[in-house]
C-alpha cells in the first residue's frame, strides 16, 4: 500500500518520527499503524492520507484499550483479578452496543452464545488470513528488578524491634561499617604528601647549598681562613640572613652567578698558592680536570689574578649598596684571559672618561664661577 | 445489522442449545490458537497490559486483536464505501480531470463519515495540511 498523500509522505513521516521521539509509546504506535495498513489493504484500499492513517490506528487502539479496561471491570466486578472470556465477551458486547448486534436486545441472553462472538468467529472464516508482516519481540523490555530480601527473607532477626522483618535487610556490615583501617587510609595520603614536599625542599635545599659553596669558594681570597670560611657557610645555612656581615676589605662574597671557569681557576690559584686542604675538598676534586685544564691553559696567572681582584671590588660593593658606582658585571660570556683583558681595558677606560669629566665640569664651575665674580667686580 | 431471527430462537429453549454455544464458543477459541491475525499479539498484549487486563491465556489476546482487526476492518470498509460513492457521483466532464485520482484513497473525509457510524467522532480538521496539494484538493472534492 503506497502513501496516497503525495510523494511528500514519507518525508512526512520521518518527520514526525523526528519529531516525536520522545513520546515513548513511539514503537508500539508505528506497529499498530503497520498492522492497520494491512488491514486497510486486505479490505481494498490502495493509498492512503497519512492523517487518516493516524486517525484509525489511534482509534484502533484505543478499541483495544478500551476491550482491556472494560473486560478488566467486569472481572474486577466479579470479584476476580484474572479476566477470562466472558468478561472479554461483555465488553466486545457494551463496545458494540452502538452499532448493534445479535441478540441485543435479550437482556438475558447466554454470554457464550453471544451474537458479537458469532460475528468474529464468522469474520475469521471469511476474511483472509494475512498475518502480520514482520516479527515482533516482546515488548515493552521490562527488567527483573532484583530486589533486596526482607529480613524475613534472609532469615536474619531485625536489629532493633521498631524494624519490621518485612523491610529490606541491611546491607553487609563490611560496607558501612567504620572500621580502623579506613581511617588511617584516609590520612595517609595526606601524610605522604607533606612527607614528599619536606624531601623535596630538602633536596632543593641541599642543592642551593651545593651551588652557593661552590660560588663562595670560588671567591675565596687567601684573607680569609678556611675556618672563618666554615663558620661563615655553616650560618648561611642555616640562614640565609644570619650571613656574616662583610668587611669592606673582605673578597669572600655573594652567590651572585660567575662563570664556572672563572671560580674554578681562582680556587685553583687557592690551592696553589695556599696548599690549604679545605673541608671542600671533595668539591675541589670534582673538579680537578677543570682545574687541571686551567692551570694548562693560563700562562699568566698573576696578571689575571689582579684583574679577577679588580672585578671582585665592584661585586662587594654591590652586594652591601654604597653608593658607589659600579663598574663590574660579573656575568662574562668568555672566561679566557683575552676577555679579562678586555674588560680591563674598558674599565680603564671607563675610570679616565669619568676623570676626564669630571675634570671638565670643574674647569667649568671654576670658569662660571669667575665669571660671576668679574661680574660683581 | 442484519438480524437473524432463527438463531436468536434458537439460543434460548433447551439445554442442548446451551450445550451447542458452549461447544462452538471452545471450538472457536481454540480455533484461535492456530490462527494469526493481522494485528500482532505482542501489540495487543502490551495494549490490554495498560489497561490492566490480566491474562496468561493466549487465546484471549486472540480473542481480542481478532475483534479489533474485525473493527477496523469494517471501519475500513464504510470508508471504502464513500469513497467509492463519491468518485461514482463525480460530474462525467470532471472524471477525466480526476483520473489520476482514481485510486482508493483512505481519506480522512471518508473515515471520519464511516467512524461516525461506529460512535466514534472525528472532526476533519479543515486547514490540516496533509500534503502540499491539500489546499486545492478542497475544491474538486466538494462535488
Amino acid at each position: 500500500m503506497t502513501n496516497g498523500g503525495g510523494e511528500s509522505g514519507r518525508e512526512h513521516e520521518q518527520h514526525n518520527r523526528m519529531q516525536r521521539i520522545s513520546s515513548g509509546d513511539e514503537f508500539a504506535k508505528s506497529i499498530a499503524k503497520i498492522a492497520v495498513v494491512q488491514v486497510c489493504e486486505i479490505v481494498g484500499f490502495q493509498t492512503f492520507q497519512l492523517s487518516a492513517l493516524e486517525t484509525l490506528s489511534d482509534v484502533a487502539v484505543q478499541y483495544i484499550h478500551n476491550i482491556g479496561k472494560t473486560a478488566h471491570l467486569y472481572a474486577n466486578l466479579a470479584g476476580r483479578v484474572e479476566c477470562n472470556v466472558f468478561d472479554i465477551i461483555q465488553g466486545l458486547e457494551d463496545l458494540g452496543v452502538v452499532q448493534g448486534f445479535i441478540g441485543a436486545s435479550d437482556v438475558d441472553h447466554c454470554l457464550a452464545s453471544s451474537g458479537t462472538v458469532r460475528e468474529i468467529a464468522q469474520y475469521v472464516t471469511e476474511t483472509e488470513h494475512i498475518p502480520f508482516a514482520y516479527s515482533i519481540p516482546q515488548f515493552p523490555v521490562v527488567k527483573d528488578r532484583k530486589l533486596t530480601p526482607s529480613f524475613w527473607q534472609r532469615g536474619v532477626e531485625t536489629p532493633g524491634e521498631h524494624i519490621p522483618s518485612w523491610l529490606p535487610a541491611f546491607p553487609e556490615s563490611h560496607t558501612y561499617a567504620q572500621s580502623p583501617i579506613s581511617n588511617e587510609r584516609a590520612i595517609e595520603p595526606h601524610t605522604d604528601m607533606i612527607e614528599q614536599e619536606k624531601q623535596q625542599r630538602n633536596v632543593e635545599r641541599s642543592l642551593y647549598n651545593l651551588q652557593r659553596r661552590l660560588l663562595c669558594n670560588g671567591l675565596e681570597g687567601p684573607s680569609v681562613g678556611p675556618e672563618d670560611a666554615d663558620k661563615a657557610k655553616q650560618a648561611r645555612e642555616s640562614n640565609p640572613f644570619l650571613a656574616t656581615p662583610l668587611q669592606y676589605g673582605e673578597t669572600e662574597v655573594s652567590h651572585v652567578a660567575l662563570p664556572a671557569k672563572l671560580s674554578s681557576e681562582a680556587t685553583a690559584r687557592n690551592v696553589v698558592a695556599e696548599n690549604h686542604v679545605l673541608n671542600q675538598s671533595s668539591l675541589l676534586e670534582t673538579f680537578a680536570p677543570a682545574i687541571e685544564a686551567v692551570k694548562s691553559g693560563s700562562c699568566e696567572s698573576e696578571e689575571g689574578r689582579k684583574e679577577i681582584l679588580l672585578n671582585r671590588r665592584p661585586i662587594v660593593q654591590f652586594k652591601v649598596g654604597t653608593a658607589k658606582k659600579s663598574f663590574g658585571t660579573t656575568f662574562h660570556s668568555s672566561p679566557h684571559n683575552k676577555g679579562f683583558q678586555k674588560t680591563d681595558s674598558w674599565f680603564e677606560r671607563e675610570n679616565e672618561k669619568d676623570v676626564k669629566k669630571r675634570r671638565a665640569e670643574k674647569i667649568l664651575k671654576d670658569s662660571m664661577e669667575n665669571q660671576e665674580e668679574l661680574a660683581e667686580l | 445489522m442484519n438480524q437473524n431471527p432463527t438463531q436468536n430462537q434458537n439460543q434460548q429453549p433447551s439445554d442442548g442449545g446451551k450445550h451447542d454455544d458452549d461447544a462452538a464458543l471452545t471450538d472457536f477459541l481454540a480455533s484461535l490458537m492456530d490462527y494469526t491475525p493481522t494485528i500482532p499479539d505482542e501489540l495487543v498484549e502490551h495494549y490490554l497490559a495498560k489497561s490492566g487486563f490480566q491474562c496468561p491465556d493466549v487465546r484471549l489476546i486472540r480473542l481480542v486483536a481478532v475483534a479489533t482487526q474485525k473493527f477496523v476492518s469494517e471501519v475500513a470498509t464504510d470508508a471504502l464505501q464513500q469513497c467509492k460513492a463519491r468518485q461514482a457521483s463525480v460530474v462525467k466532464d470532471k472524471r477525466d480531470k480526476q483520473q489520476k485520482d482514481k485510486r482508493l484513497i483512505l481519506t480522512m473525509e471518508d473515515l471520519s463519515r464511516a467512524l461516525r457510524e461506529h460512535g466514534v467522532n472525528v472532526k476533519h480538521q479543515e486547514y490540516f495540511a496533509d500534503s502540499p496539494s491539500t489546499g486545492m484538493d478542497p475544491a474538486t472534492r466538494e462535488e
